[in-house]
């Protein structure tokens, strides 16, 4: 059987179910796992919610249960997703993961393709990583939550430091609001934000305040962010 | 890397392609290069070139190192408006400094502009410029408030005026207010854009060949 998350739910609660369906795998419901359309939350609305409701409904026969982060660590949106699945039936373990206490971060700041840094930090929320890496003297940064088309990631140098909520994910304090302010300001940094997501008001808040870059996305990456992002890392 | 011979800038509605052996310019309907599988470039932009060049360049890192050739001063913003889109960059001591480029709020307003201006019979080179603004949020919607402002009583032309000015308002919001705009696309031909633009800020076209200029 499965057992399906979103967000960053506390360690322990993560380790109480692993004990207790040992041969369970787990599951982030958060990416895109090629689910078909639900239609359950509206057309304009965060991929990622979307990507929780339609996985878990397409999942549904294989899913023993859901973790799902309510708390300020995630959104109104987990909010309301688990509303939404436990109406129509399935066992929600509500989370809220206000953890203060910063782990160090090595994956973040060392040098690998940005695309396999995120989904090493994403793998962390089930298996803590216990590997140290190198840091490497950023040329770029990555602000911002993992984005729902890893084709984005792709654009950056392997020397690209991530900050954002993605970096609170690392270091375990996913709420840590200050912690995903923190950005070098003299390192070039792109600042994503899912579109429709609120955290748009702080990436552009950001970009302004350091001379970054501002982009959101919906579904699938358009041709134009594409552009704007290589002209920004080939030109600053 | 050697020089090119062929260059091009393939927007949606026009190419512009450059022979630099001879140095003349081309501008032809896209649609002719589209339909000619065997023309291709040594140096191109525009996403509808991808497959037709040996060496493809961003359009937004054609412009910035375009309007880097062009323009000598050291803090600048160049906007350009092409059919589909618009883009800008900004320049502090000939370093980039903000970009970003349009392609949903906003679109389709150029292509907008030359169906309009093709149906009514307007010339835009003596189009007045108006004092009304039309909110323009998209090409789509700009028609609507057109035809809506005819039904109204205004004339073609008077709607199309408040049209242009409505585009070149957003555009020099989109570029970040600056005091001073270059201007580079097609729009640079459009008397009654510039002279609507000219109400917010001193205008300089640049023509339609600075996205050329930033390929080799």
């Amino acid at each position: 059987m499965l057992i399906g998350y979103w967000g960053v739910p506390p360690r322990h609660v993560i380790d109480r179910y692993r004990r207790k369906h040992p041969f369970d795998e787990f599951v982030d419901l958060d990416l895109d796992l090629s689910a078909p359309p639900s239609g359950l939350v509206p057309d304009a609305f965060c991929q990622i919610i979307t990507n929780i409701v339609d996985n878990a409904v397409h999942l549904r026969d294989d899913l023993r249960l859901i973790i799902g982060a309510v708390g300020e660590d995630k959104c109104d949106g987990g909010r309301f997703a688990a509303l939404i699945l436990e109406d129509l039936g399935f066992e929600v373990i509500e989370t809220r993961n206000p953890a203060t206490e910063r782990k160090p971060i090595s994956i973040c700041t060392t040098d690998m393709p940005l695309a396999e840094k995120i989904n090493r930090i994403t793998h962390s929320v089930v298996v803590r990583n216990r590997k140290r890496f190198k840091w490497v003297e950023p040329t770029h940064g990555f602000w911002g939550v993992p984005p729902h088309d890893f084709e984005l990631l792709s654009l950056f140098p392997s020397t690209t430091h991530v900050y954002g909520w993605t970096r609170c994910v690392e270091a375990e304090v996913p709420a840590d609001l200050s912690l995903e302010l923190e950005v070098d300001a003299h390192v070039p940094t792109v600042f994503y934000a899912q579109s429709f997501c609120a955290k748009n008001a702080l990436a552009k808040h950001l970009a302004e305040k350091y001379h970054g870059l501002y982009i959101d996305c919906d579904g699938p990456v358009t041709n134009s962010v594409l552009a704007k992002v290589a002209a920004f890392i080939k030109l600053r | 890397m050697p020089m090119p011979t062929i260059i091009a800038d393939c927007g949606s509605s026009w190419s512009k392609i450059r022979n630099l052996d001879v140095n003349e310019v081309l501008i032809v309907p896209t649609r002719q290069v589209l339909a000619d599988e065997s023309i291709r470039f040594d140096v191109a932009t525009g996403h509808l070139a991808r497959s037709r060049t040996d060496r493809y360049e961003n359009e937004l890192v054609a412009l910035a190192q375009g309007s880097l050739k062009l323009v000598q001063e050291d803090d600048f913003t160049v906007v350009d408006i092409g059919s589909r889109d618009t883009k800008f960059v900004r320049f502090t001591n000939r370093k980039l400094d903000k970009l970003d480029w349009n392609q949903a709020c906003g679109a389709t307003t150029g292509f907008t502009l030359e169906l309009l201006g093709k149906y009514y019979d307007v010339d835009y080179g003596k189009l007045p410029v108006s004092d009304q603004r039309l909110p323009v949020t998209c090409g789509v919607f700009a028609i609507e408030r057109i035809f809506d402002s005819i039904i109204q009583g205004d004339s073609a032309q008077e709607a199309l005026a408040a049209f242009v000015h409505g585009v070149a308002f957003n555009v020099h919001t989109f570029a970040q207010k600056p005091d001073r705009l270059y201007v580079s696309g097609g729009l640079c031909a459009n008397r009654c854009f510039l002279d609507s633009l000219w109400k917010y800020c001193e205008v300089i076209p640049l023509g339609r060949e600075v996205l050329l200029e930033g390929l080799y």
